[in-house]
């Protein structure tokens, strides 16, 4: 029971709020819930050591079992969960095959966010370009174009696998509220615009919205003309 | 069905062995089989732009449904032919958590493999930096040195998770590619105790790449990791 489940997280992570956000769905909250400062390196501590080796959050338990990587945590606690909350994995041959297909174009999606949101962090000074910083910010372009497509084919509305609210959401969803965060236009890229404005009513989503964020929701522009 | 279903490949590619030993694993052999070519840019080519916008492979329809992403399609195929071959994921709650976890950090490992392998392909010229490759080649060490320490009891039957299972799929393709390229039997015992465990498995054996790489002066590239 969500008792038993201890999730140690960060505010703004995207991979974190992924597994918030499953356990909101699945109506475990009343898990342990054990937010740590990214500032003060507090995922490099002993706590998160004890039970991710990798030093990241989130770092997921239940009871002895230990699942980290957000994706796993978010299978395991929909196939463990599955009669409970909401369907995170549909039925549908075809929204299944879709589900399937962007959660794991969501890798991509993430991994050229953060080349651009997170450079100087990943790049030691001596090593940073702007050449590079370019190159980075106009393979977002391109991924952004290629969701926008996604979403637009999909019509106003839509999940992204479907009708249904599925993991791809649960997944991809924090990815586009932190685009968002960072600057992202809604006039350059109206349909992902739409779908921001649609799933961050959800519950489970506004439940699980980065508190630094609440305190201060002006945000960035890092990303305003990718 | 596997006739049904169309699988765009090219050899030595790990993503693309991932789909191809599920396919084995479930007896859906006799899906249509295209093998393309990386050094011909076939991956860039109308046929798989068709299926995927991104030009990559592997690229995988079943019927009119897509999914291009190589975990993606083996969960898939896994969840759709559960009644049939191999059961890939395991029931028990502590299997099954361990099962997702090591699939995913499969995926990190490939990318750690990848940054070192490719960067000359990733990073144009004027931005490469020799600090950068170190620190890729040790992010490498530290990567392979925690599959060391899980694969610590590995033995036949108990491999990444317990019984085969999708996690052995979407890694063993990682670590038979990082010895083509020079890994160290010495330096990662468990690893290639592991590969050698499995090598006969028929979904692996009758699948192993025919040919690894074109480039002849990598071969040795991960040699002293």
């Amino acid at each position: 029971m969500a008792r038993n489940m201890t999730l140690l997280w960060g505010s703004g992570s995207p991979p974190c709020w992924r597994v918030m956000i499953a356990l909101e769905e699945k109506k475990l909250q009343g898990y342990n819930s054990r937010l740590l400062s990214f500032d003060k390196e507090e995922h490099k501590s002993t706590e998160v050591f004890n039970i991710n080796p990798r030093g990241q959050v989130p770092s997921f338990k239940h009871g002895d079992i230990i699942v980290n990587e957000s994706y796993a945590a978010c299978f395991y606690l929909e196939s463990q969960f599955k009669s409970q909350g909401t369907k995170l994995i549909p039925d549908s041959k075809e929204e299944q095959a879709l589900m399937y297909q962007r959660m794991f174009e969501g890798l991509a999606f993430y991994d050229k966010l953060t080349a651009v949101i997170f450079y100087e962090y990943f790049v030691p000074e001596g090593e940073r370009l702007d050449s590079a910083l370019k190159r980075h910010k106009d393979a977002l372009t391109m991924e952004l174009k290629l969701w926008e497509g996604y979403l637009f084919n999909m019509g106003s509305g839509s999940n992204l696998a479907g009708k249904s609210f599925t993991l791809a959401d649960v997944v991809v969803f924090p990815t586009i509220g932190t685009l968002f965060r960072f600057g992202l236009s809604e006039k350059r890229y109206p349909k992902l615009g739409e779908y921001y404005a649609l799933l961050r009513e959800r519950p489970s989503i506004k439940a699980s919205w980065p508190p630094h964020w609440l305190e201060n929701t002006k945000g960035l522009d890092t990303l305003k003309d990718v | 069905m596997a006739k049904d279903m169309t699988l765009l490949w090219g050899s030595g590619s790990p993503p693309c062995w991932r789909v191809i030993i599920v396919l084995e694993e479930k007896n859906l052999q006799g899906y249509n089989s295209k093998l393309l070519s990386f050094e011909k840019m076939e991956h860039k080519s109308q046929q798989v732009l068709d299926i995927n916008p991104r030009g990559q492979l592997p690229s995988f329809k079943d019927g009119d449904k897509i999914i291009n992403e190589s975990i993606g399609a083996c969960l898939y195929l896994e969840n759709q032919y559960k009644s049939q071959g191999t059961k890939l994921i395991p029931d028990s709650p502590a299997e099954q958590a361990l099962m997702y976890q090591r699939m995913m950090e499969g995926n990190t490992l490939m990318q750690k493999i990848a940054t070192v392998l490719y960067y000359h392909m990733l990073v144009p010229e004027g931005e490469r930096h020799d600090s950068a490759v170190k620190r890729n080649r040790e992010n490498l060490t530290t990567e392979l040195q925690l599959w060391e320490k899980y694969l610590e009891n590995v033995a036949a039957g108990s491999y990444l998770a317990g019984a085969f299972s999708l996690a052995d799929v979407v890694v063993y393709p990682n670590f038979a590619y990082a010895f083509q390229y020079g890994l160290s039997a010495e330096r990662y015992p468990k690893i290639a105790k592991y590969l050698n465990l499995l090598k006969d498995r028929p979904s692996i054996k009758t699948t192993w790449p025919q040919k690894w790489f074109q480039h002849e002066q990598r071969a040795e590239m991960l040699k002293g990791i």
